[in-house]
């Protein structure tokens, strides 16, 4: 009798139909007997003795599985899409912000060019009313000197360790060299003044020369 | 890559004489025409030693730098037919600490071998002769060889006086 069950039961038998992987499921709903596919086809054996009830619970239970499946495998595209189409939102809204930027920067960059049209403009003004009124002179010198940078220089002598001077980068050297002169009470006509071998003309400035802190000038005596 | 190496080295060599270097000398690398600088060949100026017949000269001197620098030395060469016991008619300088085989170490700065040269000029060494003319006159005609120096120093003036 068991056998002719058997035979019969693989067309009604869902967990044949079923993938294995789904199984593990039917535990946590109810379905205890199934277990293992032999122990449920003896108690769907048992169930169909009993009548069609049992077997329509078993069904329903599997069907449940399934639509927890679809539940399961379906949704996700869905959200895919809303993921897609937000991250197109977003991407608009992206290019939208990016294109406010860059006109923000532009603004930014032609007010820049506004106002250095207007501050060479002032200058320029500064300069016509500087060279027309001597008495404003005072102000202008002061601007730059903010500015202007400052280096230390060292002068080195034939016997003694360098020296080092403090100077502008674009200070003229005859201010130092006189400076220096002063220091050793020499004349300053009887000293030059050398760096990397060449003479430095008076009118030179260390800006001029390339001048970096700590470089080193060559003072030597004429005899 | 030890191009990379040699270049590194001569730019720290040039900082580092940038801020310190014995009085009188110079070294700096060649500028070229448009106005780059050449790290590999450097331009220096060696004063003769106060008290010696190579006193009042200052004498020229390029330094060729190799992209294996400072594994190998670097070539230093006077004027052609400079005079020196120890100075190949080329110009080029034979001395212990620039001979790769010999006493030359990567550690030796562009400043020491300044100095190992200038201190050479005034104490040749003999058994180690490069040109017939100069190691002759300093065996065997003392006299004329202090002339012959002395001489050269003045072909070599200094741009201040």
């Amino acid at each position: 009798m068991d056998d002719s069950n058997e035979e019969f039961e693989p067309l009604f038998d869902y967990s044949r139909i079923q993938p294995n992987d789904v199984v593990p499921l039917d535990d946590g709903l109810d379905a205890s007997p199934i277990i293992c596919p032999k122990k449920r086809k003896t108690s769907e054996a048992e169930v169909e003795k009993k009548g069609q009830d049992g077997n329509v619970k078993d069904a329903k239970v599997v069907n449940c599985d399934d639509d927890e499946d679809e539940e399961d495998w379906l949704p996700p595209p869905p959200k895919n899409l809303d993921n897609s189409s937000k991250i197109h939102k977003e991407d608009s809204t992206l290019k939208a912000l990016r294109l406010k930027k860059q006109e923000l920067a532009s603004f930014a960059q032609s007010a820049e060019e506004v106002v250095k049209a207007v501050e060479e403009s002032v200058r320029k003004d500064l300069i016509a009313s500087l060279q027309s009124s001597p008495n404003s002179a005072p102000m202008q010198p002061l601007e730059p000197t903010h500015e202007r940078q400052k280096l230390v220089i060292s002068i080195q002598d034939k016997k003694d360790g360098p020296k080092q001077f403090r100077v502008y980068m674009d200070d003229k050297f005859e201010r130092l060299f006189k400076m220096y002169a002063d220091k050793i009470k020499l004349d300053v006509k009887k000293l030059v003044f050398c760096f990397d071998g060449d003479k430095i003309s008076p009118t030179a400035t260390p800006g001029s020369l390339g001048m970096e802190d700590d470089d080193i000038i060559e003072v030597h005596v004429k005899t | 890559m030890s191009g990379g190496i040699a270049r590194g080295r001569l730019a720290e060599e040039r900082k580092a004489w940038r801020k310190n270097h014995p009085h009188g000398f110079v070294a700096k690398p060649e500028s070229l025409p448009d106005g780059t600088v050449n790290l590999m060949v450097w331009h220096c100026t060696i004063p003769g030693k106060a008290g010696t017949d190579w006193e009042g000269g200052h004498y020229k001197l390029t330094m060729h730098f190799s992209e294996d620098y400072p594994s190998k030395p670097p070539k230093c060469k006077f004027d052609a037919g400079f005079f020196h016991p120890n100075v190949y008619p080329s110009g080029t300088v034979c001395l212990s600490i620039l001979n790769e085989d010999s006493g030359w170490r990567p550690a030796i700065t562009v400043k020491q071998i300044l100095i190992g040269i200038q201190d050479l000029l005034d104490q040749p060494n003999p058994s180690d002769p490069a040109q017939t003319e100069g190691y002759h006159l300093f065996i065997q005609d003392t006299v004329e060889y202090k002339k012959r120096v002395r001489a050269q120093a003045k072909c070599y003036p200094s741009i201040v006086i």
